[in-house]
């Protein structure tokens, strides 16, 4: 908790804050102009809202979410490497780890502000443009949430290449790197879609149950795989200072 | 009683020897002067104290408690600045402060206390980015200060500061183990302060302790060996030299 209220505190000035706001604004805008300008076509289709908003605008908007992830965890681990913060601190008697866990714990707070935002306005798009069904609500949450916990090793992956990097740029450029990549990837191919940049962009609203259940158990086994490396990265570290 | 001790401690990087087993023996309660050219494993030394760097050989205990099974126990008695001073540029310097003080469990107090120690309360509120460099050098110390441990490792605290700003440190630190019984290990490449600063001395080169001990049995010690002992810097020198050509080098 402590760990928390200090990343909280340290990231004062920063505009990590307004970086999650902006980004939400953006991707919560994508759907609402998207269907501003195209409704006349979208809606000759008589779909149901949730996977058709999704389908049409989910790739964008996971590409801005994760965009954010990987600028948000740059600039933590900048604030650490600037001014040799991080060398004070591994002399402060404090695990090395909890700055880590501090920031992801930090991350996966702010993303829920952007990924809110987006729920909002994909709800506002199927309210305004679209017949409603009574379970609206609940397939939103369902959509939200799953794209929530397919977030999670995206936003460990980022964190630890920026612990890893310690310039800010290197880790900024290889985490667009990974992103593009992933938009290469074919999302139909499981294991090459579970890479974690590539996991954002599957959708829950045109996915079968037993589908979305491996996905999270997918995601749960790479953020596994992601703490244990950050342990890994520590004790190599120290090794060989 | 010795604070901190170490025995046969080393440390290498692949084929050079940063730090070759020295036997440290620091008072409780003292100014325990780190003295060697640069390069001489002063900062090294100062790092394995803190568990930056690993020890590839030896041990050492502070405090009683042995490293690396107390780290944290270690820790939590050790203010230290090593090398540069460390702070988030984007947050003031009292808000600096506000994050050690939260990591080490201390009062609001600790804070303007630090502070007011190193007279940086009237800049309190400035981004330490914007802090000119003796303003950072002095928020260091306070971050090594805070909390008044008992034991402090500063390695060369006065680097950067001008001709009044090292006066006022030198005095601080001299200060220290009376005002707060505290023991103090500074390391410096400066002679003069050292002696006017330590109590006791310890002179490394080239990661070889040639001498541990107080300013007057250098003095005798360089006598026995026909070194000068005008100057420190004089008894320094031929000292550095003589171990250089003992070790088949200028």
């Amino acid at each position: 908790m402590k760990s928390i209220f200090l990343e909280w505190k340290k990231i004062r000035r920063t505009g990590f804050f307004p970086l999650f706001l902006g980004g939400g604004i953006v991707a919560g805008a994508v759907p609402i102009i998207h269907m501003a300008v195209r409704s006349k076509v979208y809606l000759i289709e008589q779909t149901p809202p949730i996977p058709f908003l999704f389908y049409e605008n989910w790739q964008m908007m996971a590409m801005v979410n994760m965009l954010l992830v990987v600028t948000g965890s740059s600039l933590l681990y900048h604030l650490e490497y600037d001014h040799y913060a991080m060398e004070k601190w591994k002399s402060l008697p404090m695990r090395e780890s909890s700055i880590f866990f501090g920031k992801v714990i930090l991350t996966i707070s702010m993303s829920t502000l952007p990924l809110g935002m987006e729920a909002g306005a994909i709800a506002f798009c199927s309210y305004h443009w679209f017949e409603v069904g009574s379970s609206l609500l609940k397939e939103l949450w369902k959509s939200f949430a799953y794209a929530f916990l397919l977030m999670i090793p995206c936003i460990l992956l980022s964190l630890l290449l920026s612990e890893a990097c310690k310039n800010m740029w290197v880790s900024l450029g290889i985490g667009v790197i990974c992103l593009f990549t992933a938009t290469m990837l074919p999302t139909n191919n499981f294991l090459l879609s579970l890479f974690p940049f590539a996991t954002n962009f599957q959708m829950a609203a045109s996915m079968d149950r037993t589908k979305i259940i491996y996905y999270i158990y997918g995601s749960a086994l790479e953020s596994l795989i992601l703490v244990l490396a950050e342990f890994l990265l520590i004790k190599v570290r120290r090794s060989f200072t | 009683m010795n604070i901190i001790e170490t025995k046969n401690l080393s440390k290498s990087y692949g084929d050079f020897t940063a730090v070759s087993g020295i036997n440290l023996h620091i008072p409780k309660g003292k100014v325990y002067g780190f003295l060697g050219p640069n390069g001489a494993g002063k900062s090294t030394t100062m790092k394995m104290f803190l568990g930056l760097t690993k020890p590839t050989g030896g041990s050492f205990t502070i405090n009683g408690k042995k490293y690396p099974e107390n780290r944290m126990e270690i820790l939590k008695e050790v203010g230290s600045f090593i090398e540069s001073p460390a702070f988030y540029g984007n947050l003031s310097g009292e808000e600096n402060l506000e994050i050690i003080s939260k990591i080490l469990g201390l009062s609001n107090s600790s804070v303007s206390e630090a502070l007011e120690i190193v007279g940086l309360t009237p800049f309190k509120k400035r981004l330490a980015k914007k802090y000119s460099l003796g303003m950072k050098q002095r928020l260091g110390l306070a971050s090594a200060f805070i909390g008044k441990p008992p034991i402090l490792i500063l390695d060369e605290p006065t680097n950067g500061l001008d001709p009044v700003g090292i006066h006022e440190i030198r005095s601080l630190i001299r200060s220290l183990p009376e005002k707060f019984h505290c023991t103090v290990f500074v390391s410096s490449h400066l002679l003069a302060e050292m002696e006017l600063l330590a109590d006791y001395i310890g002179i490394l080169n080239r990661g070889h302790l040639l001498f541990e001990g107080t300013l007057n049995d250098l003095k005798h010690m360089a006598l026995s060996k026909g070194y000068p002992t005008d100057h420190l810097e004089d008894t320094f020198l031929a000292l550095i030299d003589g171990d250089n050509q003992k070790r088949g080098a200028e």
